[in-house]
């Protein structure tokens, strides 16, 4: 067999397992998603009522609907909850197993990326379709260009999502507060990566900041790419180049966290 | 025969954090934290080949499981050096992690929602097993461990025993020639206990395994290992067979009697120690080398119904070689 149809393999039977457990947990996945829509429905809300019939900085009602509903998309499709997982395998000593088998855990947490994503993904873009039939606020135009553009943002960005993740997870090498760091930079991102408001609402300075940083690369900036507010060679260049900065930014201290870790967890036994 | 694992003058030191008891304690720990050196495993060396099962003993604490971690790779020694199939565990990578399989008793590969089958697939995939090799080792396993009517129900539904049958399974499927079990039949009940034994040594006759085990359990080391190493603080303190543990630890055999007749106990004191005496039944500790000479000379003398010759208790005799290590628990 060859090389690629064994880790072809390998990652079928890894996301057919990840559905395998959904499905015995269909209410928590459908409780899930119900919170991956509630919250930027009730974003919306507030910015539809603030918005009223004319605009905010150039934001009208019918753009905060597309904004939002882009959101909810591009949030299913690149969320990743890799550092509660690997906090649980590192203090629990679930880890051993998954280093005594030849597969590096991190292709585990891929493959259970792709099964979630996939299976949220789809749920969000049936409820869009639904949402779109009746209100065309929400309708995107006809633009494959712009959706391929799209397509290789979000790849970006839940790969940043990933690694960011990931290596707060493996942080618990270190600390027993993992998920809290995690939790407290998704609280930052809640404002620098767009999901309370579009970044060009925020104050100069903040958004400068969220730009700087990986925070528009990991999602605000797929989602004004879906919805055409990035337009220009140049600026979407740039906000590719950034994404791909962060990237390898965060695989190099993924790279570098992994290996300390085991050191670490080596020396002090697991 | 090349050893299957080789492991010379291994040593495992872990830094520990130490803090004061009390708020204050925290706090002093948070500033300025201490650490203090503990010696888990200390220059142990030793080897096994191909078709022998090893039982690896020792109290909590003794260092076994840190042993085996860096024998599959988990652990990096701070000195010393391994070899396990060829390789330097830690460096081997997938090449080495196909020739071995871990066991560690209460952390399981498992998938607790779904059926054991499941899993199985799983490591079909991660293994790189050929479909039909699957099958067949698949049909091998869950005849071996009694598993057909197991094997399709929820991980969550089964019996101790029955995981520990499907964690076996599961870690077999590549088929390994060399096998690190830490506690398999801990906690399991006598018949779920005597299958996995009975398992264990049908797999190493059948493909000539390597198997290092820990147990608490002497069942387990007496029907399986003929050989045991025993630590304790790290230290390497026996590695034989398990008869001349105990013709070392106990030089004595145990000779128990029915007399037929009544007998004084001066009279049995004659032929060796008088363990105990309540007519008619009487137990003598005699010389080890000279108990078949004196089980003669006791039927011709005395008038002996009947007559058994034993060893001491294994438990008995394992806890007199931790005690005369000097550092038992």
């Amino acid at each position: 067999m060859s090389a690629a149809a064994a880790w072809a393999r390998r990652y079928g039977a890894l996301i057919r397992n990840a559905w395998l457990i959904d499905l015995q947990y269909r209410a928590s996945i459908l409780l899930w998603v119900l919170w991956g829509v509630t919250e930027p429905a009730i974003a919306l809300g507030i910015w539809w009522a603030i918005a009223g019939a004319g605009d905010v900085d150039g934001y009208a009602r019918a753009d905060f609907a597309r904004y939002f509903f882009a959101m909810m998309l591009v949030n299913q499709l690149t969320i990743a909850w890799d550092s509660w997982y690997l906090d649980g395998w590192i203090r629990n000593g679930e880890l051993n197993f998954r280093l005594a088998r030849p597969l590096h855990p991190a292709h585990e947490a891929t493959a259970d990326n792709i099964a979630y994503k996939a299976r949220s993904g789809s749920i969000i873009i049936v409820v869009w379709l639904v949402v779109a039939a009746v209100w065309p606020a929400v309708r995107l135009p006809f633009d494959p260009a712009r959706w391929a553009l799209t397509a290789v943002a979000v790849l970006f960005a839940a790969g940043l999502r990933f690694l960011i993740s990931f290596t707060t997870g493996l942080l618990a090498f270190w600390t027993t507060r993992a998920t809290a760091i995690m939790e407290l930079h998704a609280g930052i991102a809640m404002f620098l990566a767009g999901r309370i408001a579009p970044l060009a609402l925020l104050p100069p300075p903040i958004a400068h900041l969220a730009s700087v940083l990986w925070f528009r690369p990991m999602l605000a900036f797929p989602v004004e790419v879906l919805t055409g507010a990035v337009t220009g060679s140049a600026a979407l260049l740039q906000g590719f180049v950034a994404q791909a900065f962060w990237l390898a930014v965060w695989y190099g201290a993924c790279r570098l966290a992994w290996q300390r870790g085991l050191l670490r967890y080596g020396a002090v036994g697991g | 025969m090349p050893p299957a694992i080789i492991a010379q003058s291994l040593s495992k030191t872990f830094r520990v954090k130490v803090r004061d008891p009390g708020l204050a304690g925290a706090v002093r720990a948070l500033v300025r934290p201490r650490y203090r050196a503990v010696q888990a495993v200390r220059e142990v060396s030793f080897e096994i080949v191909p078709g022998e099962i090893v039982a690896f003993l020792g109290p909590n604490g003794a260092g076994k499981t840190t042993t085996l971690k860096m024998l599959a790779g988990l652990l990096y020694p701070t000195s010393g050096q391994v070899r396990v199939a060829g390789f330097e565990p830690w460096s081997g990578g997938a090449a080495f992690k196909r020739r071995i399989a871990l066991v560690l008793g209460n952390r399981q590969q498992l998938v607790w929602d779904l059926p054991a089958e499941e899993t199985f697939l799983l490591n079909r995939a991660i293994y790189d097993i050929a479909e039909r090799d699957f099958r067949e080792r698949l049909a091998e396993l869950v005849d071996l461990l009694g598993l057909a009517a197991v094997v399709d129900k929820p991980v969550r539904q089964l019996s101790l025993g029955e995981r520990m049958k499907c964690e076996l399974a599961a870690a077999l499927l590549h088929r390994p020639p060399i096998l690190f079990l830490d506690e398999p039949t801990l906690g399991l009940d006598v018949s779920a206990q005597d299958a996995i034994r009975r398992f264990l040594g049908a797999y190493r006759d059948r493909h000539g395994a390597a198997i290092l085990l820990t147990s608490h359990y002497m069942q387990d080391v007496t029907a399986l290992a003929s050989r045991v190493i025993m630590i304790n603080r790290g230290r390497l303190l026996y590695d034989g067979a398990l008869d001349a543990l105990v013709a070392r630890i106990a030089p004595t055999k145990r000779l128990e009697l029915v007399l037929g007749g009544p007998v004084r106990q001066e009279s049995l004191a004659a032929f060796g120690t008088v363990h105990s005496f309540r007519f008619p039944n009487a137990v003598l500790d005699v010389p080890r080398e000279t108990a078949a000479a004196t089980s003669a000379r006791l039927l011709a003398g005395l008038p002996v119904a009947d007559l058994s010759i034993a060893d001491p208790p294994i438990e008995e005799v394992i806890r007199l070689a931790f005690a005369e290590g000097g550092e038992s628990e």
